[in-house]
């Protein structure tokens, strides 16, 4: 065995000066800011809104998005997007509300377990057939949707005995929600894995410059696809919290999670040309977005500015987080 | 280095093949309707064929709209907003049982404007604020059906306007005018496209945005008013929906902006821009309406169709993708 | 023979049709150009000759309006002008034919020749197909092109498109009315020998109504076609030759210069090659753009292999690292076969790669020093399968020192560091793990100024003495001639002959361009 050993470099470490800029962590606690911001506007509105019983309603609503945003970040931060979460989470809770009555409780992993599969199979379909992952998760989010609808008979599935999942409704120590909790457990538990172990510089890579990634030996595709996998699980356990909260599974139950979920990541900050941001950042985003959707009424705005409202937070959202330097020509 | 070799590459070989590819979609279409009617007596029968043109009426219209959009190598997911929009519009505008206004076609065009103001705002996010196109319309998409939603106001506008009914019921030659509305628009976007300098320079964008640039060409008005033609076509689909259902609805555009993305693509219109045109996504058309309509006929549930249009864009996107293929190339 | 030309005042016979003064341009870490002189009298061909990093590019693209000088300045027929982009330089009658083909692909020809100046064309939007095609025509028949001006770009040759271009880039004739300037920029690179010889019929008939600057590598083109040549190095204008009577071997002299005996390579720090088992053995490789290469490196041995642009060069090295595809011949690594379907065993091999794209492909920019050092050698910094950030920080910081890369810290990103340094930091990349075996690089000077150059150099020495072969891709020939032990010179994806070039006796870069060419 002769492997050669290169050049040993000197013993003694120098100590070098590390750290970001004061100017870069202001901007990364811009979304914190905008939280704080409108907590005290919805605040200043509406006096009893900063009571525990309105505070556990917003994290009660949040958690589903938390965890569909969370997963969808991972994606983001490759460089890419996944618009099928929302869909796989609808037939996920079709899947739940059916085999629940069979399987009991390993129904709730089984079926996290299918959503991880389907993800992981589009993530293989990006990777290999070299299509963009816009335009496969939007294929997929119409199979994901039809699959849905055949399997649910276009209906509402019922779940009688929900104790299985009946968990998820409760409250830990009596105010804050159980769902919330566990949405902020797979945030920091995913957020963890990737700051201890070389995934994080992995998927910064492959995110902000894919082809360097790839020449310096990162296993670009195994990445993207565990990305896509995750972010499928994500939708997964999503489609359980909302199956305990409704007691039903239905086609398009999750659908309109989709643009609130795209809110949130950009919201957060997490910049749409990879590489930049975080799963914080997008809890940050979620809550955002959750306010807004529930500060709306509050204000007096009609429910139906809820949408406006995200397709202008995405548009505004994706210019402001951009990295233009990387992108020419714009597509 | 590879980007660019890259692009030369698959200049190269942009030609080879080129006639298979045209020739593909209308062979598959013959093949496709063949088979079907050996399969299924009703498919086959004349009714049933002028079913399936009638139900491609707005699919046609939207899919000339969305096929400018990606000859420029970008994408439009605005027709579902838009649409609804545009269908609430042109509902409350006409004569209708929510309030006495009586525009005739004085409301469609309105909503033909709206839906072009919408196309503008997808493009102007474009240019000016550098968001990419999927990103950009499906803001634009949510803020139409917001919109939509607002004008909706929980109570269902019905029609009455006679002229805007008959479209969707009076025949000429066998077809409903929809349908000859839709003829109109293809050859409208054909001309377009063919003797027009937007349309000509939609189809260079898509094929080399920088050496427009470097020539001197300034691109961003074009994209912009490429967005907003496809956003006029799309509040004609709205319009013409609308006199399908007798109502205003905001879910009146659901599913067409993925079914006119898959139609444009089966008809060999790449995603990467530069190729196809009016006249192959009217084949595209039409070979999604038949195999809808014929899965259906032989007994496939007719959910299937979204799950049978999503399998059909990405083996479509895959295969034109196979040949340009290269190791290091960056997929986002 | 002829003498370099003395440079004569501007002042006697018409003016020029194009002059340049004192041009000056800074890129981060480097000076493009150091005050070029440059004069294109009217129906004049004139030469542009330089080796890599001369400061060609930056030159022709500031004559187009493409880059900004810093400096100096461009007069047309003697007035000054400032070109701010491609129209502004058109308005003034200068016109590029750009080295990657600049048509539209999927347009007709005529529509690529009028584009941007559709002219009657085009009336309000409207397409007039008869009055495109026959203005088309009149260009295409004013350089004898028999191109059906309504074919498809992408269906014609390499040579057609040419042509295509040319027609083009003379239509601002009629934007500025007067005799245009008409830059091409390695025009010859994609032809064949038959295609060339048409294209200086053509570009002698140009000189009748417009002025040319021809800029080619291949020296024997240089002189075959143009009047007069202008020689550039490091960015200066360094002497002009007219072309009468002129040799090959004059020019390069003037390209490289004299290099002094300063040991710019470090050639004294150059070990003898043990000569045992090479420990990289290429049989027979082939792939898309060569055929049937053989190359043994040894350890500690620096291999250049030389060859002009789309001599295959590139995609060899590529193919070593698992990149670009091949379809037959087998690599052998300290006698061990390897396949290498990506780069992740190509790195498992011990082989490492620096590409010439530093900026893309190179480094990850807005990643910190640290995290692109560590990117492919996980282990060095992890216990486990976990990052141990003290271990990382000790490694990070030891090699910060070893190379002296100077950076506010390991936590800076990349990007903010000078070109010189980012290099060492990919270089880096590779070493950390103390397995390196074999290092491929690929242009690895690429932009960096004299300073850096010779630091890389001195590293390159110090690896191939601890034993790591080398496959270098020279930024010049000199480099090559400079560094390598031996030089392999590929032509038309294939190698054509092997050189030694050991210290004393090296091959004179003539020899080398013979072969190349």
């Amino acid at each position: 065995m002769s492997t050669p050993v290169a050049m040993q470099p000197v013993a003694e470490p120098a100590t070098g000066r590390t750290g970001p800029r004061p100017a870069q962590r202001l901007t990364g606690f811009m979304p914190l800011i905008a939280l704080v911001a409108l907590v005290a506007a919805l605040t200043i509105a509406d006096p009893d809104f900063l009571t525990a019983r309105s505070l556990t309603a917003v994290a009660r609503t949040a958690a589903p998005l938390i965890v569909l945003a969370a997963g969808a970040t991972l994606v983001v931060l490759c460089g890419g997007i996944d618009l099928s979460i929302a869909a796989l989470a609808s037939l996920t809770t079709v899947l739940l509300a059916l085999w629940l009555p069979h399987l009991g409780g390993l129904a709730t992993p089984a079926v996290i377990g299918v959503a991880a599969a389907i993800g992981a199979v589009q993530g293989v379909a990006h990777v290999l057939l070299r299509i963009p992952s816009f335009i496969v998760t939007l294929g997929g989010m119409s199979i994901l949707s039809a699959v849905a609808l055949v399997v649910s008979g276009a209906g509402t599935v019922r779940v009688v005995d929900d104790s299985p999942v009946a968990w998820l409704d409760l409250y830990l120590a009596g105010y804050v929600p159980m769902s919330a909790a566990m949405a902020l457990l797979v945030v920091a538990l995913i957020a963890l894995v990737l700051k201890v172990t070389p995934l994080q510089s992995w998927i910064s890579a492959t995110g902000y410059s894919e082809s360097a990634a790839r020449l310096a030996g990162t296993p670009v595709d195994l990445v993207k696809i565990g990305a896509f996998c995750v972010s499928g699980a994500c939708a997964g356990f999503a489609a359980v919290m909302l199956v305990s909260r409704q007691f039903s599974g239905g086609p398009t139950m999750a659908d309109n999670l989709l643009l609130p979920a795209v809110a949130a990541i950009v919201v957060g900050g997490t910049a749409i040309t990879g590489g930049h941001g975080s799963l914080w950042r997008s809890l940050a985003g979620a809550f955002v977005v959750t306010l807004l959707r529930v500060g709306l009424p509050i204000v007096g705005v009609p429910s139906a500015y809820e949408q406006i409202l995200y397709g202008v937070i995405i548009v505004v959202a994706v210019a402001l987080t951009l990295d233009w330097s990387k992108v020419s020509i714009i597509k | 280095m590879t980007v660019t070799s890259g692009v030369a590459a698959s200049r190269r070989i942009f030609r080879r093949g080129a006639a298979f590819r045209d020739a593909g979609p209308p062979v598959a279409l013959v093949v496709l309707f063949l088979i079907f009617a050996a399969l299924s007596p009703q498919f086959r029968s004349i009714e049933n064929v002028q079913n399936i043109v009638d139900a491609a009426a707005v699919l046609a219209v939207v899919t000339c709209g969305i096929t400018f959009v990606l000859m420029m190598g970008s994408i439009d997911l605005s027709a579902a907003g838009v649409m609804g929009a545009s269908a609430l519009t042109v509902s409350l505008l006409v004569a209708n049982n929510r309030n006495d206004n009586d525009f005739g076609l004085a409301g469609i065009a309105v909503a033909v404007v709206l839906g072009c103001a919408f196309g503008c705002l997808s493009g102007l996010a474009l240019v000016l604020l550098k968001v990419p196109s999927f990103m950009a319309t499906l803001g634009v998409s949510a803020i139409g059906l917001g919109v939509a939603t607002l004008m909706f106001a929980g109570v269902q506008p019905n029609i009455t306007d006679a002229m805007l009914k008959s479209w969707a019921i009076e025949r000429f030659l066998g077809l409903s005018y929809l349908t000859w509305i839709a003829a109109a628009c293809i050859l409208v976007g054909w001309l377009i496209q063919r003797y027009t300098r937007l349309g000509r320079y939609a189809f260079a964008i898509g094929g080399a945005e920088e050496v427009l640039t470097l020539s001197g060409v300034k691109v961003k008005p074009y994209k912009v008013a490429v967005f907003a033609l496809a956003g006029a076509f799309y509040g004609l689909g709205g319009v013409m929906v609308t006199s399908q259902l007798g109502a205003g609805l905001v879910q009146a555009g659901n599913g067409y902006d993925f079914s006119a993305i898959t139609a444009a693509v089966v008809g060999g219109t790449l995603l990467t821009g530069g190729r196809g045109g009016i006249l192959h996504s009217a084949v595209g058309v039409v070979l999604v309406m038949v195999l809808t309509n014929g899965l259906v006929q032989v007994g496939v549930s007719p959910y299937w169709q979204g799950g049978v249009e999503g399998l059909i864009v990405v083996a479509a996107v895959a295969a034109a993708v196979i040949p340009q293929r290269r190791r290091n190339q960056v997929v986002k | 023979m002829s003498v370099p030309a003395e440079r004569e005042p501007t002042t006697s016979a018409p003016v020029p049709a194009l002059e340049v003064r004192g041009l000056v341009k800074h890129y981060p870490g480097v000076k493009a150009l150091d005050g070029v002189d440059l004069v294109v009298h009217q129906h004049e061909v004139l030469g542009l000759a330089g080796e890599n990093g001369a400061g060609k590019s930056t030159l022709l693209k500031a004559l187009v309006g493409l880059v900004t000088p810093d400096a100096g300045e461009i007069y047309v027929r003697g007035g000054a002008v400032k070109l701010r982009s491609v129209v502004d330089a058109a308005d003034h009658g200068i016109g590029m034919v750009f080295q990657e083909q600049s048509l539209v692909p999927n347009l007709t020809a005529a529509e690529n020749i009028l584009l941007g100046g559709e002219g009657p064309a085009v009336r309000r939007g409207v397409y007039r197909w008869d009055v495109m095609r026959r203005l088309a025509q009149e260009q295409l028949d004013k350089i004898g092109s028999k191109i059906d001006p309504l074919a498809r770009t992408d269906s014609l040759s390499f040579a057609d498109r040419q042509m295509v271009e040319i027609a083009k880039v003379l239509r601002i004739e009629q934007r500025s009315q007067h005799p245009p300037v008409i830059i091409l920029d390695e025009p010859t690179s994609v032809l064949e020998s038959k295609e060339i010889e048409t294209l200086f019929a053509q570009i002698r008939r140009l000189r009748e109504f417009a002025s040319v600057v021809f800029v080619s590598h291949r020296l024997d083109e240089v002189l075959d076609v143009c009047d007069r040549v202008t020689v550039l190095r490091s960015g200066q204008s360094v002497g002009e030759v007219a072309t009468a009577g002129a040799v090959p071997r004059e020019l390069h002299r003037m390209m490289i210069g004299s290099t002094g005996s300063d040991d710019h390579y470090h050639e004294n720090a150059a070990t003898p090659v043990a000569a045992e088992q090479p420990r990289l053995s290429v049989r027979g490789l082939s792939g898309k753009s060569f055929q049937d290469i053989d190359l043994d490196v040894a350890a500690g041995e620096i291999v250049a292999i030389v060859g002009v642009h789309g001599s295959g060069r590139e995609d060899v090295c590529r193919a070593l690292f698992g990149i670009e595809p091949t379809t037959a011949g087998e690599i052998r690594m300290d006698g061990k076969k390897l396949s290498l379907p990506n780069t992740r065993a190509a790195c498992a091999a011990g082989i490492g790669y620096v590409p010439a794209e530093r900026k893309i492909e190179g480094m990850v920019g807005p990643m910190s020093v640290a995290e692109n050092m560590t990117l492919t050698k996980q282990k060095a910094r992890c216990a486990g399968p976990f990052v141990a950030p003290k271990k990382q920080a000790g490694l990070v910081d030891r090699w910060i020192e070893r190379l002296s890369i100077r950076t506010p810290g390991r936590d800076t990103p990349i990007q903010r560091l000078s070109g010189g340094n980012q290099q060492k930091v990919v270089l880096a990349r590779w070493l950390v793990g103390g397995d390196i075996r074999l290092l491929l690089l690929d242009h690895p000077t690429r932009g960096l100024d004299i300073g850096a150059r010779s630091e890389v150099y001195r590293l390159m020495r110090e690896l191939a003495a601890s034993g790591v072969a080398t496959v270098l891709l020279g930024d010049s020939l000199e480099e090559a001639i400079g560094m390598a032990d031996r030089i392999l010179v590929m032509n038309d994806g294939r190698v054509v002959t092997e050189v030694a070039c050991p210290n004393g006796g090296k091959p004179s870069p003539l020899d080398l361009v013979k072969e190349m060419v």
